[in-house]
């Protein structure tokens, strides 16, 4: 509803009623978090070692304990539909140190499995798995690698699916167990046409 | 004694419930076969009346709705009534009340009863209560037994109803059967040693010597250092009042060195404790000093003799080594002492880096010639009543939390190595500075629970309770004493909840010091400036920071002193997880332990500023003067007794007792065993071992237990 004709909807979005409502929590949600992390993801007592430590904080605007709060609270919605859910590198420096002793990367984790069960993924991300089926790479090898490494005497593939592609029907068959090349096509096209 | 009863009810659920049920005549003749054998073996009969036979009163408690709201009390008491030797059965809603217990009194002279039963909480809790109205009603009181139907059945039970009537059923039974065959028993008396000691004398170790000494009771203090005051010694100002803690300790010191009720024993620890409450005896080891006090002195016939603390042995000693007082930043000789104002003012010769080289022996003269290379560890036996222990704390070794680099990064400091920088009688004569390069620093960042609230493992689970206000107190000192110095806190929470503390939080902020919601994660070193970047997170910013400063002092958690877990195994002292001392109960009885006449005062037993601290060793003194005010203490008539006949005087058990109660005698010709019954706690260990069953455990013997086993077992059958 627009309340601030003439204005720019910038403003809009800054007149928002952002008050905490006891039903935006889902106990459930904290649950599944905390069953699928494996780790006490409600016992955070926000004390912020974990940005501290955070090589992603400085550069983005991702915050993990954030979403240790949101896992908290059970903020599904809010935690699920944020963008910056895919900014965590997984380098476990916040998990070396929260003293509560919880891993807040297993959190993150967590939630972007269960949000990728509502189809919520960047489609760089999708694009990995589409790599991996394809070569069994996330970053597959390119010609200014196999020149780099020709030039310090390596072979010019590594002795990965790259030399062995018999393997490659394994890596499929895991993919596919999971539906996750399928899925992830499905929404790639859903988003890209 | 509660243990042996919950062995039996907790494995109840395993074992048969329909057996229970059926035969309830046969047991009646059983019961009577148990009593008429012991008396004949026990020797040593207190004049009971065992032969009549048993009449119970059981009586059940509701405990508001602690207990009846778990189970069917209605069926628990139509039960009992049903379990022979039961003469009355009756319930009340709280029976430790003045009306339950007066139930208990008008039930024993009515129904003519014999034992008692009262199925409520526990024996801890409550037994004295319960014996004192069976006392009441004119029965011996240990002829009262309990049964737990609470803290182990409907508390843990709480959603079983059927399950823990059951239970309660068990349970009744159980005690019934004891009640029925208890006999009357008498508590001994012991004279109580009208002395006490102190182990420690820190502020709280001091403060108790201090009370008890006043209360005319001879006070033996022990201290492991060289000189009295402890921890509060180091300190520079207090909080939140910014008295000088020297100023207010020293006079404290002065007395305790003064008065003549109280024998001070320094550079000396406890080595053996003997012995019960009011008979404790304890060695003391008096380390070699390699220093005589003028006492010493003239015991050894050097009249005006003995050490003076004039300090000409420590202008010639060679020898330079840390000094441990001032946290290894100041030098100290091999013979020395901490500061200006020990007590007592003698010196003390470090015998692992002295080097025997007599140049001190030269300069303290003939005269004097207080000085003795060749001392050695003196023991002395004393005779106390009861016992303090005020054996106080030390710093985590907060370098094992590698992310905030102690000891790698010259610049960050613990909060006593500030203490002592910023102390006019300290290092710098009282001028913070940065070790790397004796600058004076302009920004520096204070750490908070460096260590504390720490579920990792590596550091400690629980807050250090004085962390937050000594922080604030170091900022206002920098404040104060450094113009344009900005002192940084980054905490989790400020606990401010001493007397006049929130006040000072606020006192604090509004003298500048900048508070940053956050832990920090972790410091980095600017190689060359030897700069710090603290790094947390702004929590109520949302942003990371990344914070350059010149100093950082970590407010480290703290945890017991190295010495007190050895001592407290002296004395017979539990421990809870994190090392501290265990109080006998954490709110009604925080200054006692389950040892008998020992006493805690002082953060031994947990983290505790310096007012709470005082309180605490002011609460030990009390309550350790009383069994020495009383003059007498009634010890528990537990105690195992030897039946003579039956002894082969094996001697297996003198072996096994853990109290060296037992011994071997001659007596009418032949070998057996006698008891020390003052030493014995009635542990039980002789009793289950004897090969010949000659051990008789009072209260808890053989015919009892093996009738609350059969009451379980088989419901009374046998």
């Amino acid at each position: 509803m627009e309340r601030t004709k003439g204005y720019p909807a910038a403003l809009d979005k800054k007149l928002q009623d952002t008050k905490l409502y006891v039903d935006d929590s889902n106990p459930e949600f904290s649950k599944s978090v905390k069953a699928i992390s494996r780790t006490n993801s409600h016992m955070c007592y926000q004390c912020g070692t974990c940005t501290g430590s955070c090589p992603s904080a400085p550069r983005s605007s991702y915050r993990i304990r954030k979403f240790m709060r949101r896992a908290v609270l059970g903020l599904e919605n809010e935690a699920l539909t944020d963008p910056d859910l895919w900014l965590c590198t997984t380098c476990y420096s916040c998990s070396d140190r929260c003293p509560r002793d919880i891993l807040p990367t297993d959190v993150i984790m967590a939630m972007r499995n269960l949000a990728f069960k509502r189809d919520i993924v960047p489609v760089n991300f999708l694009k990995t798995v589409t790599a991996i089926y394809a070569s069994g790479h996330g970053v597959p090898n390119n010609d200014v690698n196999r020149a780099a490494r020709e030039k310090i005497g390596l072979s010019r593939d590594p002795p990965t699916t790259h030399t062995y592609a018999e393997y490659m029907p394994g890596i499929r068959k895991i993919l596919d167990h999971y539906k996750l090349k399928a899925n992830a096509d499905r929404i790639i096209k859903e988003r890209e046409g | 004694m509660a243990e042996k009863k919950k062995t039996t009810t907790t494995k109840k659920t395993v074992t048969k419930k329909p057996i229970t049920k059926k035969a309830a005549p046969v047991k009646q003749d059983i019961k009577k076969q148990a009593p008429a054998a012991k008396p004949a073996a026990k020797p040593a009969a207190t004049g009971s009346t065992t032969q009549q036979k048993p009449r119970v009163g059981v009586f059940i408690c509701h405990c508001g709705t602690n207990i009846a709201g778990s189970m069917d009390l209605m069926a628990v008491q139509e039960y009992s009534k049903t379990i022979p030797g039961v003469a009355h059965v009756d319930n009340y809603q709280y029976m430790c009340s003045t009306p339950g217990q007066g139930k208990i009194e008008k039930a024993i002279k009515d129904h003519k009863l014999t034992g008692i039963v009262v199925a409520a909480c526990t024996p801890r809790l409550h037994e004295p209560t319960f014996r004192t109205a069976t006392k009441e009603g004119g029965l011996n009181p240990f002829r009262f037994e309990m049964a737990n139907i609470r803290d182990q059945n409907s508390w843990v039970h709480m959603h079983d109803q059927v399950g823990s009537t059951e239970k309660a059923k068990d349970a009744v039974r159980i005690a019934v059967a004891k009640a029925a065959l208890l006999q009357d028993l008498y508590p001994k008396s012991v004279p109580v040693e009208k002395a006490a000691m102190v182990v420690g004398a820190g502020v709280a170790g001091m403060q108790a010597a201090l009370d008890l000494a006043a209360a005319g009771i001879k006070t033996y203090l022990i201290e492991a250092d060289t000189s009295i005051g402890g921890r509060m010694s180091q300190l520079d100002k207090t909080f939140p009042t910014l008295d000088c803690s020297q100023c207010i300790l020293t006079p404290k010191m002065v007395d305790v060195g003064r008065d003549t009720n109280i024998e001070l024993y320094t550079y000396s620890e406890v080595n053996a404790v003997e012995g019960y409450i009011g008979n404790f005896d304890v060695t003391i080891r008096k380390k070699a000093r390699g220093v005589l006090t003028p006492k010493e002195a003239e015991a050894r016939g050097l009249v005006g003799g003995g050490c003076n603390g004039c300090g000409d042995c420590d202008a010639v000693c060679p020898v330079v080594k840390p000094n441990a007082f001032e946290m290894g930043m100041k030098p100290r000789k091999a013979i020395y002492i901490n500061h200006p104002q020990v007590v007592p003012l003698i010196y003390t010769i470090d015998f692992d880096s002295c080097i025997k080289c007599g140049l001190c022996v030269t300069a303290c003269g003939p005269e004097k010639r207080a000085i003795d290379l060749e001392s050695k560890d003196e023991f002395v036996k004393v005779k106390v009543g009861t016992a303090i222990l005020a054996t106080g704390y030390e710093l985590f070794p907060i370098e094992k939390k590698e992310e905030w680099g102690y000891k790698r990064f010259e610049n960050v400091i613990t909060g006593l190595e500030f203490e002592r920088l910023i102390c006019a009688s300290g290092p710098t004569g009282g001028h913070l500075v940065r070790p790397s390069d004796g600058q004076t620093p302009k920004k520096v960042a204070f750490v908070l629970c460096a260590g504390s609230r720490d579920n990792t493992g590596s550091g400690k689970p629980y807050c250090s309770r004085f962390c937050c206000m000594y922080s604030l107190k170091h900022a206002h000192q920098i404040i104060e004493k450094i113009p344009g110095c900005t002192p940084y806190l980054f905490y989790m929470d400020i606990r401010s909840f001493g007397k006049m503390y929130e006040e000072f939080y606020y006192r604090i902020q509004d003298e500048g010091a900048k508070f940053i919601r956050g832990r920090v994660a972790n410091i980095l070193e600017d190689s060359k400036s030897k700069n710090l970047h603290v790094m947390t997170d702004d929590t109520l910013l949302d942003r990371p920071v990344d914070m350059e400063v010149d100093l950082v002092v970590l407010a480290s958690a703290v945890q017991p002193s190295a010495d007190t877990n050895r001592t407290r195994k002296l004395f017979g002292v539990s421990c809870s997880m994190d090392g501290w001392l265990l109080e006998a109960h954490p709110k009604l009885n925080p200054c006692g332990t389950t040892t008998a006449g020992v006493f805690l005062a002082g953060v031994c037993q947990g983290p505790k500023d310096i007012p709470d601290t005082v309180a605490s060793a002011e609460g030990a003194a009390s309550a350790a003067s009383i069994p020495i005010h009383k003059g007498e203490v009634e010890l528990e008539p537990y105690f195992a007794t030897c039946i003579d006949e039956k002894c082969a005087g094996c001697g297996m058990c003198v072996n096994l007792c853990p109290y060296s109660a037992l011994a071997l005698v001659e007596k009418d010709g032949r070998t057996v065993m006698e008891v020390t019954e003052a030493k014995c706690k009635g542990c039980g260990t002789c009793g289950g071992f004897c090969p010949g069953g000659a051990i008789w455990m009072n209260h808890f013997t053989t015919p009892q237990i093996v009738a609350q086993i059969d009451a379980f077992l088989l419901g009374g059958e046998q």
